[in-house]
C-alpha cells in the first residue's frame, strides 16, 4: 500500500514539476532574443509537457493497477472468508477500491506539495544560474492542481481494475488451497486484443502519414503524434500478445543454468503481470530515447539546412531542453522501479512453498541471488531493447514530421528529402546504464526475502 | 578413534539429539534426547501421532534444520554445526526429497524435474547417471510424460516424478515425508510398493515419516515417537499390529 502513495506522490509531484518548468522554460524563452515570440515553440512545450505528466501519470496507473491485483491475491483467504460468512463480491470490491481513492488522495496532496517546493527551489536556482532574475513568471497557478486531480482519479480507477479478481474470489477458497490459473485467463482477452492491433495499425498509418506531411510543412508533427499515441496505446493494450515472445527470446539470451531457465520461466508464469510491468518500463525508455534521437536527428537537419554547422546558440538551447526533458521523463523510471520491486516481491512471497522446496533440493542462497537478479534483468533487458527500438523510431519521425520542409528544401541527406536517422551514443548508454542500476535496485529487497525462506516453515505452512 | 556410521552400517544416525523451540515459559520440547539410526538399505518407517516430533526429527536428520544439542550424520559426513552453503550441497548430493504435496516445479517440465539435482550442480550427469535416470523412467512409468508440465499429471504421477528426481542421484538417504498423504489409497499403494522396490532390491536406504499405519506396514523397520521421545523400535510389522500399538501408547499417555 506504502507504494501506492508512493507512486501517486510522485507522479502528482512530477506533474507540479513539469507545470513549473514548462511555465518557466516558457518565460525564459520569451525573453529570450532569438526565440522570444515563438507561438510554436510555446505550443510545443506545453504539448510535450502534458505528454511527459500524462505518461507519468499512466505509467504510475499501471503500476498501482498491479499493486492493487497483488494486494488481493495476498488477502484471498481473507476474502473468501468473507463471502463465506455473507458478503457480497462487489462489497468486497469497493471496500479495496475505495483504499485506492484514500491512496490516491494522500499521495497526490504529498507530491503537490513536495513538487511546488522542488518547483520554487529549482527556479530559484535557475533564475540565479542562469542569470535570469527579474524574470516574470507566476509559480503558484491554478493549474497545478490538475496533475494531483488527475493523479487521484487514475489511482482510484486503477485501483479498481486492480481490485477485478476479488470477483473471482468463491467462499470455498477459505476452506482450502487452490492454485490459481494464469494462462487461462489470458484466453478471454481477445476483444482486447483486435482493438490494440487496431490501433497499433491505425497509428502506425498516422506515423508514416506525419512524416508525409513533414514533407511540407511542420505540422506533420502534429499528424505524427497523434500516431504516436495511438500506436503505443495499442501497444500497452496489447502488451499480453508482445511482451511474452520478447520476455522469452531474452530468456534464450540468458543461458542454460537452473538459475537461468527457472528464472526466465517466472516472467513467463504470470505473463499479463509480467508484460504490464514491462511496458512501464518500456515507456519510460522509449521517451527519453525519443527525446535523444529526435534533437540528434533535428540538429542533423538544421545543419544540413544552414549548410553544414548549427549555430552554437541554437544548439546549446535544444541540448539543454533535450535534456531537461530526459531528465523529467527520467521520474517514470522511477515509478516503473516501485513497480517492478512490487512485482518481484509478490512473486517470492507466492512462491513460498517452491522456494522452500528448491531449498530443500540444494538451491543454494546464491543461486537464489542469481535467480532472482535473472528475474528482474529479464524484464529490463526486455523492456530496455524495445525501448531503444521504439524511441528511435518515434524520435526520427518526430524531427522528420517536425522539420522534414526544411529537409526537404535542402535535398535532404537520404533522398527524398529524408534524413538518415541518427542516434546519439551517449543518451542510449546512460539510459543502458540507468537500466542496470534500475535492476540491481529493484532486484536488493526481493532477494533478501527469497534468501530468508527456511526449508521448513515453507513446506510445512 | 570414533567408530563411523558407515562402519555401524548406518546411511544416518543421531546422537542425544534435542531440539526446542522457542524459549524460556513458551519453550516446546520437540525431540528429547534422541539416540537412533537409519539402518542402509532398509526402508524404515518413523511412525507417532501428532506433535510426537518426526517430522522434526526428520528435518534434522536430513540437514534441513540444526539440533540445539546432540550430533546428527549423514553417511560418514557429521552434519551438527555445517554451515548453510554446505548442508545446501550435502542436500544436493546425498539426500533426496519426498514431500507430501508441493513436491515438483511448476515452471519446470517432467525431466527438468528429474534432473533438477544435477542441473543446481551444474553438471550434466555421468553415464552411470544416465542409464540410472532412464531405467527409473521405464519403472516409473514415466516415459511417454517427459515433456508435461506438473499441473498435467495426476497427484500419484507427480509423487513418481518425485520418486524419480529422489532415487536419480543415488542418495545416502531417502527422505520421504507423508509420500501417500495426498493421494488415493490406490495411487498411495503403487507408491509404497515403489519405495518398498527400491530398498529390497537397489538397496536404497530410505526413511519415511507417517502417520498412517498402512504405510508404515509396508517398511522393514519401524520406530515409534512420542512426545518427543523414542518409544518403540520395531522389525516389519501388519497394519493391525502397528494400529493396537499406537492405540495403547494412546491409552498409557491418557493415562499418565
Amino acid at each position: 500500500m506504502g507504494a501506492s502513495i508512493v507512486v501517486a506522490a510522485i507522479s502528482s509531484a512530477f506533474g507540479a514539476v513539469l507545470i513549473i518548468t514548462i511555465t518557466f522554460l516558457g518565460a525564459m524563452l520569451r525573453a529570450n532574443p532569438f526565440l522570444g515570440g515563438s507561438h510554436t515553440l510555446a505550443f510545443v512545450l506545453s504539448f510535450i509537457g502534458f505528454v511527459l505528466a500524462g505518461v507519468a501519470v499512466y505509467v504510475g496507473a499501471i503500476v498501482t493497477a498491479n499493486t492493487f491485483a497483488t494486494i488481493v491475491a495476498g488477502r484471498t483467504r481473507r476474502i473468501a472468508l468473507m463471502r463465506l460468512i455473507g458478503a457480497t463480491a462487489q462489497s468486497q470490491r469497493r471496500e479495496v477500491a475505495s483504499q485506492g481513492l484514500i491512496v490516491g488522495a494522500i499521495g497526490a496532496v504529498a507530491g503537490l506539495l513536495a513538487g511546488t517546493g522542488v518547483g520554487a527551489i529549482g527556479t530559484q536556482v535557475a533564475q540565479r544560474m542562469l542569470h535570469l532574475d527579474g524574470l516574470s513568471f507566476a509559480l503558484v497557478q491554478p493549474l497545478l492542481l490538475l496533475p494531483a486531480v488527475a493523479v487521484t482519479l487514475t489511482t482510484w480507477a486503477a485501483a479498481w481494475v486492480g481490485s477485478r479478481p476479488v470477483l473471482t474470489v468463491t467462499p470455498l477458497e477459505a476452506l482450502g488451497g487452490s492454485v490459481s490459473a494464469s494462462r487461462a485467463e489470458i484466453a478471454l482477452r481477445r476483444g482486447r486484443h483486435l482493438a490494440a492491433v487496431a490501433l497499433f495499425i491505425v497509428g502506425g498509418m498516422l506515423l508514416a502519414l506525419g512524416v508525409a506531411v513533414g514533407l511540407y510543412s511542420p505540422l506533420g508533427v502534429v499528424v505524427a503524434f497523434g500516431g504516436g499515441i495511438l500506436s503505443f496505446t495499442g501497444l500497452a493494450l496489447g502488451s499480453t500478445l508482445v511482451m511474452p515472445p520478447a520476455l522469452r527470446l531474452v530468456g534464450r539470451m540468458f543461458g542454460g543454468s537452473a538459475a537461468a531457465t527457472m528464472a526466465s520461466q517466472n516472467a513467463l508464469r504470470y505473463p499479463e503481470r509480467s508484460s504490464r510491468m514491462t511496458i512501464g518500463v518500456v515507456m519510460g525508455v522509449t521517451l527519453v530515447t525519443m527525446f535523444a534521437v529526435a534533437t540528434a536527428c533535428m540538429k542533423a537537419i538544421m545543419a544540413a539546412a544552414a549548410g553544414g554547422r548549427m549555430p552554437p546558440p541554437m544548439a546549446s538551447v535544444m541540448d539543454s531542453f533535450a535534456n531537461i526533458m530526459m531528465g523529467l521523463v527520467g521520474v517514470s523510471a522511477v515509478i516503473a522501479a516501485v513497480g517492478l520491486v512490487n512485482l518481484l516481491t509478490i512473486g517470492i512471497v507466492q512462491r513460498r512453498r517452491e522456494l522452500g522446496l528448491l531449498r530443500a533440493l540444494g538451491l543454494s542462497s546464491g543461486q537464489i541471488r542469481q535467480m532472482v537478479l535473472l528475474e528482474a534483468a529479464h524484464i529490463t533487458v526486455t523492456a530496455l531493447i524495445s525501448g531503444l527500438v521504439l524511441g528511435s523510431l518515434y524520435g526520427w519521425v518526430a524531427a522528420q514530421s517536425l522539420l522534414g520542409s526544411v529537409s526537404a528544401h535542402a535535398g535532404g541527406t537520404a533522398g527524398a528529402g529524408l534524413v538518415a536517422p541518427v542516434i546519439p551514443l551517449v543518451p542510449v548508454l546512460v539510459v543502458a546504464g540507468a537500466t542496470g542500476i534500475l535492476t540491481l535496485v529493484a532486484a536488493a529487497v526481493p532477494t533478501r526475502l527469497a534468501t530468508r525462506v527456511s526449508p521448513v516453515e515453507a513446506l510445512a505452512g | 578413534m570414533e567408530i563411523t556410521t558407515t562402519g555401524l552400517g548406518l546411511a544416518a544416525r543421531v546422537q542425544q539429539l534435542t531440539k526446542t523451540f522457542g524459549s524460556g515459559d513458551g519453550a516446546v520440547r520437540a525431540l528429547e534426547d534422541v539416540s537412533v539410526g537409519i539402518r542402509r538399505g532398509e526402508f524404515t518407517a518413523i511412525m507417532g501421532p501428532s506433535g510426537s516430533g518426526k517430522s522434526t526429527l526428520m528435518h534434522v536428520m536430513a540437514g534441513l534444520d540444526a539440533a540445539t544439542s546432540g550430533r546428527a550424520w549423514i553417511g560418514d559426513t557429521e552434519i551438527t554445526g555445517l554451515g548453510d552453503r554446505e548442508l545446501t550441497l550435502l542436500r544436493r548430493r546425498r539426500v533426496g526429497f519426498v514431500f507430501q504435496a508441493f513436491n515438483l516445479v511448476p515452471t519446470l517440465d517432467v525431466m527438468g524435474n528429474i534432473r533438477l539435482p544435477f542441473d543446481l550442480d551444474g553438471r550434466a550427469p555421468s553415464a552411470l547417471e544416465k542409464a540410472r535416470v532412464e531405467r527409473l523412467i521405464e519403472t516409473l512409468g514415466l516415459a511417454q510424460r517427459l515433456r508435461h508440465r506438473p499441473h498435467e499429471l495426476s497427484g500419484g504421477q507427480q509423487q513418481r516424478v518425485a520418486i524419480a528426481r529422489a532415487l536419480a542421484t543415488a542418495p545416502d538417504l531417502v527422505f520421504a515425508d507423508e509420500p501417500t498423504g495426498n493421494l488415493d489409497s490406490r495411487s498411495g499403494r503403487e507408491v509404497l510398493a515403489l519405495l518398498r522396490a527400491a530398498s529390497a532390491e537397489h538397496g536404497q536406504s530410505i526413511a519415511m515419516v507417517t502417520h498412517d499405519p498402512v504405510a508404515a506396514s509396508h517398511a522393514d523397520r519401524v520406530l515409534f515417537l512420542g512426545d518427543g521421545r523414542l518409544t518403540a523400535d520395531m522389525p516389519r510389522q501388519t497394519a493391525e499390529q502397528i494400529s493396537a500399538h499406537m492405540l495403547a501408547a494412546d491409552a498409557a499417555g491418557v493415562a499418565a
